[in-house]
């Protein structure tokens, strides 16, 4: 009698152990294989090369996402004339979110509104739940965010997530650019344009020393100046 | 203060009407419009209602377009700038950097700079209509404008 109420107790305490276990574990496993099965992962290309500083992308991003004026999500900086005129050229640096992998601002949000959509590994920023405390703007590397006069929140540019994006169609700025220097694709897809331009060309993303990861290429214009 | 506030801009108003009509009227009368041996045949095409007919630039026809020579019977070197024209480029932009300096160009508007040696600069610049269509064109409102002219050369096939 004694001996069977003791087995009862063990074999009820390790099935209750068990049950309790097997949930964590069986979660664990599916978010890992959550991430392998996912299969888009948004970059994008500038080639400076074929970029023309028309500013076509800068105004399409404004119109489409309703960038007040006096700030920007996207804007093309021109370097100063290379050359004795007249055979003179500029450089055309595209200075928008770069969407890192690691990316510092999501770390330092205190609210959780700077985040990183695992579907896509767009870099993105919930307006709701920003409390314009500006530590995202301090901690980017790469000063593209800015605080939306008009929502009062951290914003920047998220490849068109809540708009072009949604409607099936690629980034404003790259359906914009005449001279196609702008190419939007998923780096997971080895057969998009964007991998094949990737694995043809040497591209360059700037501040890799830090450790951020950013998923903005960039093929560089041809040197302008010797640099010793 | 609120008469004020009213005031101004209506002096304003009224002083460009004045402008707009005073240059209005020296266009008919711009002394580069009353050149009789050009404009006898060129009365449709020929007359100046830009910026260049001002009389205080004591610009004629010649200036840009070259001695009359055997105009227009025989051959001769006169200049024309449309598209169709076989001049060369050099020679085209020849003609306006007589006075126009490089430097200040560069300095109005970078892309002068990277056209220099590509485009003529009467492929963007009409000197003849009133208002040439690159004018005002840097301005932050009219930027969309401003990349469409860009796009009208600058375009790949998608």
């Amino acid at each position: 009698m004694e001996n069977s109420r003791r087995h009862f107790l063990k074999r009820t305490c390790a099935l209750v152990a068990g049950a309790s276990v097997y949930p964590l574990s069986r979660n664990d496993a599916n978010a890992e294989t959550d991430i392998e099965t996912n299969d888009i992962k948004y970059a994008m290309l500038h080639d400076e090369t074929k970029c023309i500083g028309c500013n076509a992308c800068v105004d399409a991003c404004r119109e489409v996402n309703q960038v007040p004026e006096g700030v920007s999500r996207l804007s093309i900086e021109r370097s100063e004339p290379y050359g004795e005129y007249p055979d003179q050229f500029y450089h055309f640096t595209r200075h928008s979110c770069e969407h890192c992998e690691a990316a510092p601002c999501v770390t330092v949000c205190p609210t959780g509104a700077a985040f990183i959509d695992k579907e896509t590994g767009i870099v993105a920023v919930n307006a709701d739940r920003c409390v314009g405390c500006l530590y995202c703007i301090a901690a980017c590397p790469y000063e593209v965010r800015f605080i939306n006069p008009v929502t009062k929140a951290a914003d920047k540019c998220d490849f068109c997530r809540e708009t072009n994006l949604k409607q099936g169609k690629q980034p404003a700025c790259v359906e914009a650019c005449p001279t196609k220097a702008l190419v939007f694709g998923n780096l997971k897809d080895p057969k998009s344009e964007l991998v094949t331009l990737l694995k043809a060309n040497p591209t360059k993303r700037s501040k890799l020393d830090l450790g951020t990861r950013p998923k903005l290429f960039r093929i560089k214009a041809k040197e302008g100046e010797i640099i010793l | 203060m609120s008469v004020n506030k009213w005031l101004m801009p209506l002096g304003f108003g009224l002083l460009s009407l004045f402008l707009s009509q005073g240059v209005s009227c020296a266009e008919a009368t711009a002394q580069i419009n009353q050149d009789s041996s050009c404009m006898k045949c060129h009365k449709r095409n020929g007359a100046m209602h830009g910026h260049h007919a001002q009389d205080s630039l004591k610009l004629s026809c010649s200036s840009c377009h070259g001695e009359r020579g055997n105009h227009p019977r025989k051959p001769n070197n006169m200049m024309v700038f449309s598209s169709e024209s076989n001049l060369s480029l050099e020679s085209k932009n020849a003609v306006c950097l007589k006075c126009h300096i490089p430097t200040k160009l560069a300095k109005k508007e970078w892309t002068h700079n990277v056209h220099a040696q590509k485009t003529s600069c009467t492929s963007c610049h009409k000197l003849h209509p009133k208002l040439d269509p690159m004018t005002g064109l840097s301005d932050q409102d009219r930027s969309q404008e401003r990349s469409n002219v860009c796009r009208n050369c600058h375009t790949v096939q998608r």
